[in-house]
């Protein structure tokens, strides 16, 4: 059972379970599972016991055979092998759900992270938070392609969330697993996860810089073509950070901006009655009016619906309360 | 004699405009008495076909190994091969469809591949020797629906096939999902094969549905394209929608509004009504997709989306560390 988060590691005790799990997804990374071992290896060589959990995530290479190897002469690494390419996120998930550390760390499985950061991660955990998430300091990847996509996204991020997080799409992050216990990645919120983690957790973010390398092996997994993606997912990150708890009133909101348009067209055909070009326009004023009526009704029942759909799922009680800690005087 | 415990249950829902169903039977039977596997041919059907199922009954019997299996109400050929299968004595299912289309002799080796370990083996017809329509039907059906294979498929429409029954009981069914079985379970990660299969040489004649069954499929081939590319994601979907169409209608209402402003009429011209029209519309398939969103959000609980091939293998090995 995880301790809680009154402290990320226990008194010294050693014991077999782990206390910190780092987390991979790996895809088609066959050349890059050696040289992350050793690199996580050495860098964790003086932190209580650890276990390394590999996700291959459905890799057409032989990504799973070499961590497979590697996981019979170190039981400190996991293979988890997902029966297809589920993406990174639920990856990231399966990761998590095996993670049996009180601390989770996730990181890049091409080398990008640097695994010497992650006791610095930690030390930012236990200073009071439960997210720390890493943002890269020279940053090593192409300016038009990556670099201004996700320039853009952060700022959209931050600016809907109010989370201030400099770098989303940095993967290397720290979380105590009672935070991720109580969120659940789907669709590709893997990109929003402080966001999510917020939301849904309550959870206490901080971020520190962490160092960057340019990708030795393999290629690039993501282009351009994802920023569409990432604005529907916006919208709907906009929707859960605000209106999780009330989606009536996010519903309710547009009926009224409907109404007021409604209200609008009717006061101009209203005017266009008493004037003197009346005939005409008293047609086609009052009809768009109604449309707006119609559409101010439609979005009340959509929310209701809503509504009644976060009502079952509450009642359902499978969502654990958000975290709260207490302070010590 | 119906073997107690028989290798293979061969499955045949019997719901539209079947063969003569006797003739069937007597083609299931060679190629599987020849391969020395024990089996039972399940038919599943409704009261209304009694006058097809009769000779059936009478061959039953005589001893033939044969089941008759009704269900009272026409809840689709998905709810008949569920039922049949759960009755079914054996591990693995071969279904056939009622009418001919690929020959028949393949069903050994589709058995085979299952008990290899893949969770479902599908005839794939080739060389199409059978009837233009019949192509173009099915290609028409590929040109919509083939690319969710990933490749791995090229004929999604035979109804040829055999399954592990118990690797299929977390593939959702239901409805007219069974025809797109293959594609639906490779996306819940099962193994799926495919063994060629000559085109039944009954298969010549073609087969023309009435408009109604055209528009059912077609209302099936759009459920499939959102239900496995949307399902976590519906704001996707409605987002791009309503996002044209909104964004037309506000292009719409602009121009409506300037040419009002330097003195133009707009009340003769459906254009205003028109910008609205599209607006709201636009704005609803938003609304709608974020209700969606939330359904997700709300409803993604403590289950899993993923399903592990292998896990900690190393561990539960004796000779492991």
């Amino acid at each position: 059972m995880p301790s809680g988060h009154a402290c990320c590691f226990g008194s010294g005790a050693v014991t077999s379970e782990p206390q910190l799990s780092v987390v991979v997804p790996l895809y088609n990374e066959e050349d890059s599972v050696g040289p992350l071992v050793d690199a996580v290896r050495s860098a964790l060589e003086s932190i209580p016991p650890w276990e390394l959990v590999l996700v291959d995530d459905g890799s057409r290479d032989g990504t799973a055979d070499r961590v497979a190897q590697l996981a019979q002469t170190d039981p400190r690494i996991r293979l988890i092998r997902l029966a297809r390419n589920y993406g990174q996120t639920q990856a990231m998930q399966a990761g998590f759900d095996a993670a049996r550390g009180a601390v989770v760390v996730s990181m890049d499985g091409d080398l990008q992270n640097d695994p010497g950061d992650i006791p610095r991660l930690l030390a930012a955990l236990e200073a009071g938070n439960d997210l720390v998430a890493g943002y890269r300091l020279n940053r090593q990847d192409k300016l038009l392609t990556r670099k201004v996509p996700s320039w853009v996204a952060n700022r959209l991020i931050r600016l809907i969330t109010g989370v201030s997080i400099r770098d989303n799409g940095c993967s290397l992050k720290a979380y105590r697993r009672s935070t991720l216990e109580r969120m659940r990645l789907y669709s590709d919120m893997h990109r929003f996860l402080p966001a999510l983690a917020a939301a849904t957790a309550g959870a206490r973010i901080t971020e520190i810089p962490v160092r960057h390398h340019a990708r030795r092996f393999g290629a690039s997994k993501y282009g351009l073509s994802r920023i569409l993606k990432i604005l529907a997912d916006l919208l709907t990150l906009t929707m859960i950070s605000w209106f999780r708890e009330q989606p009536l009133l996010l519903f309710g909101s547009g009926a009224l901006a409907a109404m007021v348009l409604a209200l609008g067209f009717g006061v101009a055909s209203a005017v266009a009655l008493a004037g003197a070009r009346g005939v005409t326009d008293a047609f086609v004023l009052p009809a768009a009016a109604l449309l707006w009526v119609m559409l101010a009704c439609y979005l009340i029942m959509l929310g209701l619906v809503a509504q009644a759909f976060l009502h079952r799922a509450r009642s359902a009680g499978e969502a654990l309360t958000p975290i709260a800690v207490e302070r010590l005087p | 004699m119906i073997p107690a415990r028989p290798d293979v249950s061969v499955v045949i829902a019997v719901v539209e405009r079947p063969g003569p169903l006797v003739e069937l039977y007597h083609e299931v039977v060679p190629p599987l008495s020849s391969a020395g596997l024990s089996f039972e041919v399940i038919f599943a059907t409704y009261p209304w076909f009694r006058g097809l199922t009769a000779p059936l009954a009478a061959l039953a019997a005589q001893g033939e190994p044969i089941r008759l299996l009704e269900l009272g109400q026409a809840l689709g050929e998905t709810a008949l091969l569920k039922a049949a299968a759960s009755a079914a004595g054996a591990p693995i299912i071969l279904t056939v469809p009622a009418y001919p289309q690929a020959d028949l002799s393949v069903l050994p080796a589709l058995v085979d591949r299952v008990r290899r370990g893949a969770d479902l083996a599908v005839a794939c017809r080739s060389p199409r020797r059978d009837s233009l329509i019949n192509r173009l039907q099915s290609w028409i059906l590929h040109a919509f629906v083939g690319h969710l294979a990933g490749g791995k498929l090229r004929d999604v429409a035979c109804g040829v096939r055999a399954m592990r029954w118990s690797s299929m009981a977390e593939v959702p069914l239901y409805g007219d999902f069974s025809r797109f079985l293959p594609l639906i379970a490779l996306r819940e990660a099962c193994q799926v094969e495919e063994v060629v299969a000559p085109v039944h040489p009954r298969a010549v004649h073609a087969r023309v549905y009435s408009p109604g069954t055209y528009l059912r499929r077609l209302v099936d081939v759009l459920g499939l394209l959102f239900l496995l590319k949307f399902t976590d994601k519906p704001l996707r979907f409605f987002g791009l929608f309503g996002t044209v169409t909104s964004g037309v209608g506000a292009i719409m209402l602009v121009i409506v509004f300037l040419q009002r402003v330097t003195g133009g009429s707009i009340a003769d011209r459906p254009l205003l009504l028109l910008g609205v029209l599209l607006a709201t519309l636009g704005i609803q398939a938003i609304a709608l997709g974020l209700v969606g969103e939330i359904i997700v959000h709300y409803s993604v609980g403590r289950q899993r989306r993923y399903r592990i091939r292998e896990q900690d293998t190393a561990r539960t090995r004796p000779d492991a560390a």
